[in-house]
């Protein structure tokens, strides 16, 4: 009976992880790819970093991590070894990358410096949809 | 005077920095794993996919540095360049060696190709930052030169 009880637990907790992890990589893709647009707008203007891109990014960073917690709770999903590995390590570069080009910017403050953001942003979009191809395999 | 300094991490570098980085990471992260939970699966490819994600690091940690790593850079590039070519026409050719992808399997498909055009781009970015320091080393050696005279 205690054993029952705990499955249907384990059950409705994957659900919910699951039932979150959709939506959110949906809303981080949309960051992502607004990001792009910004950061692609800004290279061609030949304008620099500011708050509001850097705003963006931080949503997007946001979003990230809690793709991160949620994404590692739901990782006994997966049973494959190599999407496993595949999954994990998008996961955690994944919040590196808005970091990292968002410091590359305020720093450089090129046009140059704009597009690795674009880059960037380009790349967490492409991983995150990567993700939810092999969450959505598995779970 | 200063010496003129290799900087990498400039113009175009730093485009090319966040695409190694990203490669860097991801590609150690899949490799590391994928070695520690199930070698015996396909350990050809999988230790192509650490060899890859080696260069990776390297490549990345030269545009960073620039100075004497530019010369590094371009040997780590070579050898990436080399490593996709052989390991893509490999994976065609004997498939059943490459039961798992890797970056550099069929020339970098499931990244996008990227793998591929990257060597070739970072040899371009490095040799361009050797030639200019190289130029800026003889219009010093110029001044130098008239100044003495």
């Amino acid at each position: 009976m205690h054993w029952a009880g705990a499955d249907t637990e384990a059950t409705r907790q994957r659900v919910r992880v699951g039932r979150v992890i959709e939506p959110l990589t949906y809303v981080v893709v949309a960051l992502a790819c607004l990001l792009f647009v910004g950061a692609v707008y800004y290279a061609v203007k030949d304008r620099l970093v500011d708050d509001r891109l850097l705003a963006v990014a931080g949503l997007v960073e946001i979003g990230l991590l809690v793709l991160l917690v949620l994404g590692l709770t739901g990782l006994g999903e997966i049973t494959d070894s190599t999407e496993k590995a595949t999954f994990v390590a998008y996961l955690i570069t994944l919040p590196v990358i808005p970091i990292g080009t968002s410091l590359l910017t305020i720093k450089e403050k090129s046009r140059w410096a704009m597009g690795s953001m674009a880059v960037g942003a380009f790349g967490v979009a492409v991983m995150a949809v990567r993700l939810q191809q092999i969450w959505n395999t598995y779970a | 005077m200063p010496e003129p300094t290799r900087r990498a991490l400039g113009g175009p570098g730093v485009v090319l920095v966040v695409v190694y980085g990203l490669l860097a990471l991801a590609a150690t992260g899949r490799s590391v794993l994928q070695i520690l939970s199930d070698y015996g699966r396909a350990p050809l490819a999988y230790t192509l996919s650490a060899v890859a994600a080696a260069v990776y690091i390297l490549a990345t940690w030269c545009l960073a540095r620039g100075g004497k790593w530019v010369r590094v850079g371009t040997w780590a590039c070579t050898i990436e360049l080399v490593g996709v070519l052989v390991v893509g026409a490999a994976s065609y050719l004997f498939p059943d060696a490459f039961p798992d992808k890797t970056v550099w399997s069929h020339f970098g498909q499931g990244y996008g190709f990227v793998p591929l055009v990257l060597p070739v781009l970072g040899l371009l970015w490095f040799r361009k930052v050797e030639r200019d320091a190289a130029a800026a080393e003889r219009a010093q050696a110029d001044t130098r030169t008239s100044a003495a005279g």
